[in-house]
Formats: structure tokens, C-alpha cells, sequence
């Protein structure tokens, strides 16, 4: 109970925040939800890792609603009619966005908006459009302060496409976080706008949709949270990481963590998201007392699971001597073995409940959090470490190959690219050629920092360090991954750079 | 086939449109007073004065002439400040095949390639020659970035190749452009014509120095002769900073921001959105 009083008495949390947290304390107070020894002792030693979920989940980690669906037919529980204009169309999302479940508390998708909002585009005028857009992006920053909440546009250019990217480039906030579907469908000046942007506030992402529809057998996916890739009507029930870094400290070498460690690692990682997925389902009734389930716009078997992986850079060097992935090729190719390695062994696994990917887990880039020290996110290089340009973008456009729940690389330009978008977009599309599924650009100025996959203001970070309430809880993450994580030390790359002799 | 080349940089955002592999080749017909690369214009005549300021030992003398060893080279470029000679020990002998070969294997990056220097058309042959293999098997497009003193069966040769010149214009008073380059205008002026007629001239740069390119009527002239070359044409001005110059411009201060922007819009008023100019 000396938690829940230390949090009642806490003066940097606002009122919600610290309901939220008052909340996970009761859950936590619960004794851990039933799993094996092994599983146990892989927590204790950091190998295993849940997140923070909670001893007794009671709802999956994350919800993509079918917001399509929704706006098409209301909502009996909300009370509302379907929406007949741009107003109503807003107005129903914002009551709806307060009423979706996630890990956080705040709704980690927002739909894929032109989709959702195009069809009223011209029940008002343009002009009517733009300052309802803009009031609605204006509403959820303010009434859902955390960058984990996640919108998304494309493949193709659409007038609500262009307005939220024209106003997020006006507004520069970090929530939402936003995501362009980018394809050959995707109009070179839609495009362009979409780079420009990016360069200025880090968002949107660029996620190639050819890949992603083929992993996911159709255009109904979403990315949600950090960077996640999940089936639109569904979502991810939990989210169970394993450090490689830790893991590799388990084996006598490389071949025996090939060999035994890795397969046992993850077994028990499938066992401990499994034990989580039967609690939400089973012990806690999710689906039964869900609206959401109740009038479709989620279904139960459009849910998957999450196998994360993080420290490969770490586990390749303790393997190799201490050599570097994307410096080396032998490094290289020990971490794509290592990963090629342990998508199958997720892949070996069923998802209790779950049927997307055939039913089997998802495997997943986790993208480290504030606590982490000395490891690096997900499939990355080292921050401060990162090889020449291309070399990156080859290297990982070939692990992330092996995520279908979501992965991401990061490329921060000198400030004045931003006089070259052309030039930018055409690494993008290279990237994307090489397969590369998801990535992020930023400028070195900017205001906006991506500090995993989430974005935070600098100035915010600076109130958050002077011991201020801030609005977002997603800043104190942040604040705490710039400390111990390097964050704002990543390799810029200048707009003339990379020496071919 | 083989030039002398300086380096070789893979990603570049500021040497024509989009995403650019660009070579750099050694040597230069003229000697600028604020040259930023003075160590592309001579060749190396094997004095030995850089070898022993190199830190990292990546230098060495073997019979007479000057050997550089990348593996060791810490690129601190202090060999090119010491040269006397405006020349650099770092700059090789590279065959066509091996820049070809390069951008074969980094197009999905790329929208082009630009040849720059030095003065690249010194060794037009070369230049014309990875062109043209890069237009028979890429669709990357092929920029030259040249001081524009360049003979007639230079440009010739190149013309049916490149898609893009970019020109310096150091100065359109044929005096200052002696004072500042050593050489008059005349042929630069008559090969941005002839270049332009052909519609591959796609900018003009002009270096604004105090004391020589920092007048309005210098300024507005310049953009009137830009003016009346191809619409595509654009005029891109850049305000001097002293860093690299090895004459005694190296002591002029950095162009200050507010004349250069004034003057800037002194040249759009003659060109409108056809100005690019610098951060
Ligand atoms: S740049 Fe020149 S001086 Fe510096 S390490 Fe290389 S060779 Fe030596
Ligand atoms: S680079 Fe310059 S200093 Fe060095 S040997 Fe050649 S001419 Fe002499």
C-alpha cells in the first residue's frame, strides 16, 4: 500500500495520469497470473520481459477498431446514428476514441483516416473541412496526450490525406503519431508532401505497403502504437519481449544459442504470452463485456500476439569478438542468422485464440523503453553507431524481412535536406525497393525528437527535467530514454556524405 | 579508362536534382581566389612536404613519389592545408568501370550522377564515357558541375550525354573575373549560350564576394543574362565563407547574411522563383 499512497501524494503526475497509474497498482497488487518455473526465472534474470502489462491483464495490449465499420453504422452502446456529415463523422470518432481500451488507457490506433473521413469531405466546404480537421488533430493531442496514439493515411493521395498532413506540418505536435501507407499507388506529390513533412516533424512514417499487404494477405492492416502492424478489427493481445543481449549470456556460444538456448528462450516466451492471452480472454471476460466485440468493429480472431526481440546488436557482438553489424560482414550475417533463426522459432507457436498469420505469434522489433541500459532497440545499430547510409538501409531492409508485427529504422538529415525532398524521397523508395517495411525521417533541429517510436517535444522534455507536471505521459518516457539510451546522439547524415574511396 | 579522381561521394542532397552519387575529378584550368577545394587544382608533384605532418602515418615516400594509405588515413584533411602546390596526395588514378560498377549497385538510391572537380571537363573523354554507359544501363540522369572554361570539342562531346550543366559564373565584369579566377569570361560566357540553346543548362551559380560580386548592378546584371537564357535555367547565388581558401581572401569574414539577403532579392526581382539561395 506504500505505492498507492506515494502515488496518491505524487506532485509530477497530472489527474489522469495518476488515476491510470492507481489503477495498475490495484491490478498489481494481485499475485502474477499463473506461469511455469522456467518462465519465472527467464523474468527474474531480465531475459523475458512483459512490459509492465500487469499481473492480471483485463484488456489486449493493443485495439484497432474498424473505424470504417463503425462510422458506417453507429453505435448502439454510444448511443450514436451514423454520421451523415464531416461534423457528426468527427464528433462520433472523438467519443469513440474515449472509449477504446489499451495498454496505456488512450486508443493506440485512430484508424486509417481518409478512409474513414473522405466519404464526407464534401458534405461541408473546403474551407469548413480544413478548421474541423484541424480542431479534431487539435482535440487529440490535447484530450489524448500520448504519442502511442496513431493514425494513418495512404497508400493513395486523398483531400483528407493532404489536410492532416498540411496541418500536422502546421501544428507540430507529437501526438498523433501518423503513418503514410506508401505504394506505387502513392502520387509523387502526395509523396513529396509527405517527405517535407516528415523532415520537419518526424512524422509521418513510411510504411511499405506492398510488403505489408502480402504479410497480412490484403489492405485491412494498421499501425498502431510505436510502429506495430496489426490487423484492422483486431489488434495484439500482449506483447512478451526477449532480450537478446541477456539471452546470449546463457550460452556457451554461438552455436549451443543456436542450437538449445534460443529454442528454449522462446518457447517460454510463447508460454508466458499464451498464459496472458487466456487470462484476458478467459479470466477476465474481455470480448464478453466489450461493445467493441459485441457490435463487430473487433473480433476476437483478427487478434495476434507479439514475440519481441531486442539487443541483437549486442548479441552479435558478444558472438563475434565485439564485431559491429553493419560494419562487418561476418556481423552481418550472424545477425541475419540470428533472427532468420528466431522468426522460425516463433513461428513454431500457436496464438491461443488467435488467427491471423495462420494462427501462429507475431514477431516483433521491440523498440526498447526508458529503463533500458546499454541495449540497443529492436534490430538496430547502435545509436552513434550506425554505418554508411546505404549499408543501413541494406542491412536492415534485411531483418526487417523477418517482423510482421511491426519493426523500424530511423535516418535523421542534416537541416538543410529539407531544401531536397526529391532527394530524400528517392532514399525512401530505394529503401522500400530493398524491402524495407517501416521507417522514420527527422532532421537534426527538429523540434519533435523519435525517441523509439514514439515522438516527444524537446521543450517538454526540458519542463520534464525542471521537475514540471507534463501533459503527456509519453515525455517522462522519453525524458528517461534521452538519459539513459543516447537517443539525441544518432548519426545525422549530412546532405553530401559517404566517402567511396 | 581512367581519371584522376579526388573523391568520390555516394549521397549527395546539394550537387544537382535529388539524390546524387558525385566524382570529383582532379585539376583546374583556373585558380579562384576563394576556391573551398584549392587541394582538387594541381597535380601532386611529389615535393614530400605532407608526408611528415600526417598524423596517422598514412603517408609515405617510395622512390620519389608520394604514396597515401586509406586503411590508415583518419581523414583530418591536414595534408591539404600543408600543401603548397594546391594539390592533394589523397587523389588515384580510378577506372570507369569501377564508378560504373558503384552506381550499378546503388541506382534504387540514386536519381543521378554529377561529375564535378577540379574542373571536370579537363577530362571530358572519361566524363563522356561513364555517361554514356550510365545511359545505356540506368535511368540515373547525368549533371556536370563545371567552371565552364572548357574547350568547344569539350562541350561538344559532352552535350549529347548530360542532361544538366550547372555553370559558375564567378563574375560577369570580364576585370573582376580576372582579378578573381586569373582568366576572363569570354569562353564561359559564350559556352553557357551555346549550352543553354542546347536546354541543358539547369543553374547558374554565382559566389557573392565582398569587394567583387557584391554590387547590385553585378547582380542584376547577372540575373538578366539568366533571364534571358532557357526558362529551366535557375540562378543559385552563395554568399562566400571563408572555410578551405588558401589566398589571402582566407581572412574576409563570411559574407554577411543580410546583404546576401537583400541582394538575392535584388536578382528575383529580375527572376522571381528562379533565385535558389543558400541557408
Ligand atoms: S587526411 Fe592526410 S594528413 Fe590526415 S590522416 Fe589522411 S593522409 Fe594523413
Ligand atoms: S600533395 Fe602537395 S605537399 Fe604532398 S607531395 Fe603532393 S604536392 Fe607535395
Amino acid at each position: 500500500m506504500d505505492k498507492v499512497i506515494e502515488l496518491v501524494k505524487d506532485r509530477r503526475l497530472t489527474y489522469p495520469q495518476k488515476r491510470h497509474e492507481l489503477a495498475a497498482a490495484a491490478e498489481n497488487s494481485l499475485p502474477y497470473l499463473q506461469v511455469g518455473r522456467r518462465v519465472q526465472e527467464l523474468m527474474d534474470s531480465g531475459v523475458l520481459h512483459d512490459l509492465g502489462e500487469g499481473h492480471a491483464p483485463y484488456r489486449p495490449r493493443y485495439i484497432l477498431p474498424d473505424y470504417v465499420k463503425f462510422i458506417r453504422q453507429g453505435s448502439r452502446h454510444l448511443d450514436l446514428p451514423a454520421p451523415r456529415d464531416l461534423y457528426e463523422a468527427v464528433n462520433a470518432l472523438l467519443i469513440l476514441y474515449r472509449n477504446v481500451p489499451s495498454v496505456t488507457g488512450y486508443p493506440v490506433y485512430l484508424g486509417q483516416i481518409d478512409d474513414v473521413l473522405e466519404g464526407f469531405i464534401d458534405t461541408v466546404s473546403p474551407a469548413e473541412a480544413e478548421r474541423l480537421l484541424r480542431m479534431f488533430l487539435v482535440n487529440i493531442d490535447r484530450t489524448l496526450p500520448d504519442a502511442f496514439v496513431h493514425m494513418n493515411i495512404g497508400p493513395r493521395a486523398t483531400a483528407v490525406g493532404r489536410l492532416v498532413l498540411k496541418l500536422e506540418g502546421e501544428l507540430k505536435k507529437a501526438v498523433p503519431n501518423l503513418s503514410l501507407k506508401f505504394s506505387e499507388e502513392t502520387p509523387p506529390e502526395f509523396a513529396r508532401l509527405a517527405v517535407t513533412t516528415a523532415l520537419d516533424t518526424s512524422k509521418p512514417y513510411f510504411v511499405n505497403h506492398a510488403e505489408l499487404r502480402r504479410v497480412f494477405g490484403g489492405d485491412d492492416y494498421g499501425i498502431a502504437s510505436c510502429y506495430n502492424s496489426l490487423k484492422i478489427g483486431g489488434g495484439s493481445f500482449t506483447l512478451v519481449r526477449l532480450n537478446l543481449k541477456e539471452a546470449a549470456r546463457g550460452a556457451r556460444d554461438y552455436d549451443q544459442f543456436m542450437a538449445d538456448v534460443l529454442p528454449e528462450v522462446v518457447d517460454a516466451q510463447a508460454e508466458l504470452i499464451n498464459a496472458r492471452i487466456r487470462f484476458i480472454v478467459e479470466e477476465a471476460g474481455f470480448f464478453e463485456s466489450s461493445f467493441l466485440a459485441q457490435e463487430g468493429l473487433i473480433d476476437r480472431r483478427k487478434f495476434t500476439a507479439m514475440a519481441g526481440f531486442f539487443g541483437l546488436y549486442e548479441g552479435v557482438q558478444a558472438f563475434s569478438g565485439g564485431r559491429r553489424m553493419g560494419h562487418d560482414k561476418g556481423a552481418d550475417e550472424m545477425a541475419l542468422a540470428i533472427m532468420g533463426r528466431a522468426h522460425d522459432l516463433v513461428k513454431m507457436h500457436k496464438t491461443a485464440y488467435g488467427k491471423v498469420f495462420g494462427g501462429l505469434l507475431g514477431v516483433h522489433a521491440q523498440s526498447g523503453i526508458d529503463t533500458d541500459v546499454d541495449v540497443t532497440a529492436g534490430v538496430r545499430s547502435r545509436i552513434g553507431d550506425e554505418p554508411a547510409l546505404y549499408d543501413q538501409i541494406r542491412l536492415q531492409s534485411a531483418l526487417q524481412r523477418h517482423f510482421d508485427t511491426g519493426v523500424n529504422d530511423i535516418y535523421i538529415f542534416e537541416a538543410n535536406a529539407r531544401d531536397n525532398p526529391d532527394g530524400v524521397l528517392r532514399i525512401v523508395r530505394g529503401a522500400m525497393k530493398n524491402g524495407m517495411r517501416i521507417m522514420a525521417l527527422n532532421t537534426s533541429d527538429s523540434e519533435l525528437i523519435r525517441i523509439t517510436g514514439y515522438l516527444v517535444k524537446r521543450c517538454e522534455v526540458d519542463r520534464y527535467f525542471r521537475g514540471e507536471p507534463v501533459r503527456e505521459g509519453t515525455v517522462k518516457l522519453g525524458a528517461d530514454s534521452i538519459k539513459n539510451n543516447r537517443t539525441l546522439e544518432r548519426r545525422v547524415r549530412a546532405v553530401r556524405e559517404g566517402d567511396g574511396q | 579508362m581512367k581519371a584522376t579522381v579526388n573523391r568520390i561521394i555516394e549521397h549527395s542532397l546539394i550537387d544537382g536534382p535529388g539524390n546524387r552519387l558525385v566524382v570529383f575529378l582532379q585539376g583546374c584550368n583556373l585558380a579562384c581566389n576563394y576556391c573551398h577545394n584549392p587541394e582538387t587544382q594541381r597535380v601532386c608533384v611529389d615535393c614530400g612536404e605532407c608526408v611528415a605532418t600526417c598524423p596517422a602515418g598514412a603517408l609515405s615516400l617510395v622512390d620519389g613519389r608520394v604514396v597515401h594509405d586509406p586503411g590508415r588515413c583518419r581523414s583530418c584533411d591536414t595534408c591539404l592545408k600543408v600543401c603548397p602546390h594546391f594539390s592533394s596526395p589523397k587523389y588515384r588514378l580510378v577506372d570507369v568501370n569501377e564508378v560504373h560498377a558503384r552506381l550499378l549497385e546503388l541506382q534504387d538510391f540514386l536519381d543521378g550522377v554529377t561529375v564535378s572537380g577540379g574542373e571536370c571537363t579537363l577530362q571530358h573523354e572519361f566524363v563522356a564515357e561513364l555517361f554514356r554507359r550510365v545511359k545505356a544501363d540506368t535511368s540515373l540522369t547525368t549533371f556536370i558541375d563545371t567552371n565552364g572554361q572548357m574547350s568547344q570539342e569539350a562541350l561538344e562531346t559532352l552535350l549529347p550525354v548530360t542532361d544538366g550543366f550547372m555553370f559558375d559564373l564567378k563574375a560577369l565584369d570580364a576585370d573582376k573575373h580576372t582579378q578573381l579566377t586569373g582568366a576572363d569570361n569570354r569562353v564561359i560566357l559564350e559556352n553557357i549560350a551555346r549550352t543553354s540553346r542546347e536546354g541543358h543548362l539547369h543553374e547558374v551559380r554565382t559566389v557573392i564576394v565582398e569587394g567583387f560580386t557584391d554590387d547590385e548592378a553585378e547582380i542584376t546584371a547577372i540575373a538578366r543574362l539568366v533571364k534571358g537564357l532557357d526558362g529551366r535555367t535557375r540562378l543559385r547565388l552563395i554568399p562566400f565563407r571563408p572555410n578551405g581558401v588558401k589566398t589571402e581572401l582566407a581572412r574576409l569574414p563570411a559574407f554577411d547574411r543580410a546583404r546576401y539577403e537583400s541582394l538575392c532579392l535584388v536578382a528575383e526581382r529580375e527572376l522571381g522563383g528562379r533565385v535558389v539561395r543558400s541557408r
